[in-house]
């Protein structure tokens, strides 16, 4: 939503304005442009501002497990999309979709999660729209 | 347990802070929104601007803002690396849990509360939990020079029938002015038009006009809507809570940029 509202207000002045964080920081570290899908089991979750963070320990072919560090937008956003401190627990096998950091760090911006029940949960902005699609 | 010498030490010295702290408030004027015969009678006859009021997306409008001098070029320069990597990201402030002052208090993308007490206007934002307050009691503006430029200003406001009229100076330079990569200076002026859609009561608007000699040529006018939540209270948003970012020994943001 912040892109969003950013670029909206862009559109709006005539301007294309330089994609300002319009919360509380920016998302340079991220490929935007990328969407992956992980699959691990949850080690960890923060639910705290400024933003909610999630670990999550994706197996591999060979070697131990790689920890993910997803990073979610705030605990106010979440809450008032209907996530709770108790909606992903420690132990679940979750799948995520992230935009990646760009240097490659094994973590990324939280896009899409699919819980155990098989509902999705989509983060603030345009991706609403999937699961508005998804969870009929 | 205390030693006479130290009760006799206590009692001096906190008679001592007393006097000082009295006499130093003879000397200050009380505002009319402090004084004790006010009026909460009066708040009756002011707009019903209960509940939450979250930005509506898409709904910013207003004039272009025609930038001059330093502005002009700082905001070309950003055009110009944005131009050669669409990843530039104009640096701001907000990244470490610090506001974006005025006005951006207004437009976060979480919600404001206004509230409204005798003389007084109190605007919370949801998201570092800022507070503002617009004084409402009739008392001017203070010369600019006197005031220490801070991150929301001061700012007096008047009722014009049910539409909420405030003036805002002393705002610290260099904070973002509507958008990234606009700045004021410390002539900013902002004025502030707030009132419900006279068709619809859940609806807010909100007229800003920017005045600035050092960044503009003309004022510069941005409006916005928020819609009415009755069903939400605001959240707690402790932003130092699990804060990532570090800070340099200049007090700047140590952010991962990839510019």
């Amino acid at each position: 939503m912040n892109k969003l509202t950013s670029l909206l207000a862009s559109c709006a002045m005539g301007i294309l304005a330089s994609a300002p964080a319009f919360g509380h920081h920016s998302f340079a570290m991220f490929d935007l442009t990328r969407r992956v899908t992980i699959t691990g089991v949850v080690a960890e979750v923060q639910w705290t501002n400024p933003h909610v963070w999630v670990y999550v320990d994706v197996p591999r072919s060979e070697g131990p497990p790689v920890r993910w560090a997803i990073e979610y937008t705030s605990v106010n956003h979440l809450t008032r999309l209907g996530m709770t401190r108790t909606t992903i627990k420690p132990g679940e096998t979750i799948e995520f979709q992230v935009n990646p950091y760009a240097d490659g760090t094994a973590g990324g911006r939280f896009q899409i999660m699919k819980l155990p029940s098989g509902r999705f949960f989509c983060d603030v902005g345009a991706v609403q729209q999937f699961c508005a699609e998804n969870n009929k | 347990m205390m030693t006479s010498a130290w009760r006799v030490c206590a009692i001096l010295c906190g008679g001592l802070m007393w006097s000082v702290s009295s006499s130093a408030q003879e000397a200050r004027p009380v505002h009319p929104a402090n004084s004790d015969k006010v009026s909460y009678a009066a708040l009756d006859a002011l707009p019903d601007w209960r509940g939450l009021w979250f930005p509506a997306i898409g709904k910013v409008g207003g004039t272009q803002p025609a930038l001059v001098g330093e502005a002009r070029k700082t905001w070309e320069a950003h055009q110009a690396q944005l131009k050669a990597n669409p990843r530039y990201e104009v640096p701001e402030t907000s990244d470490n849990c610090e506001p974006d002052g005025m006005p951006s208090l207004m437009t976060f993308p979480y919600n404001l509360e206004i509230l409204f007490t005798p003389g007084k206007v109190t605007i919370i934002q949801e998201a570092l939990m800022q507070v503002r307050r617009i004084f409402t009691d009739g008392r001017p503006l203070p010369p600019r020079e006197q005031l220490d430029p801070n991150y929301f200003g001061y700012s007096v406001g008047r009722w014009e029938g049910q539409t909420l009229v405030v003036t805002t100076i002393g705002t610290r330079p260099g904070q973002r002015l509507g958008i990234a990569g606009i700045v004021n200076s410390d002539r900013l002026t902002i004025t502030e038009r707030i009132f419900l859609d006279p068709a619809n009561r859940d609806l807010l608007h909100l007229e800003f006009t920017f005045e600035d000699p050092e960044v503009l040529a003309e004022p510069w006018r941005r409006t916005h809507t928020f819609r009415r939540d009755r069903t939400w209270e605001q959240i707690e948003y402790i932003c130092v809570q699990n804060n990532r970012h570090r800070i340099d020994e200049k007090g700047q943001t140590v952010v991962p940029r990839i510019n």
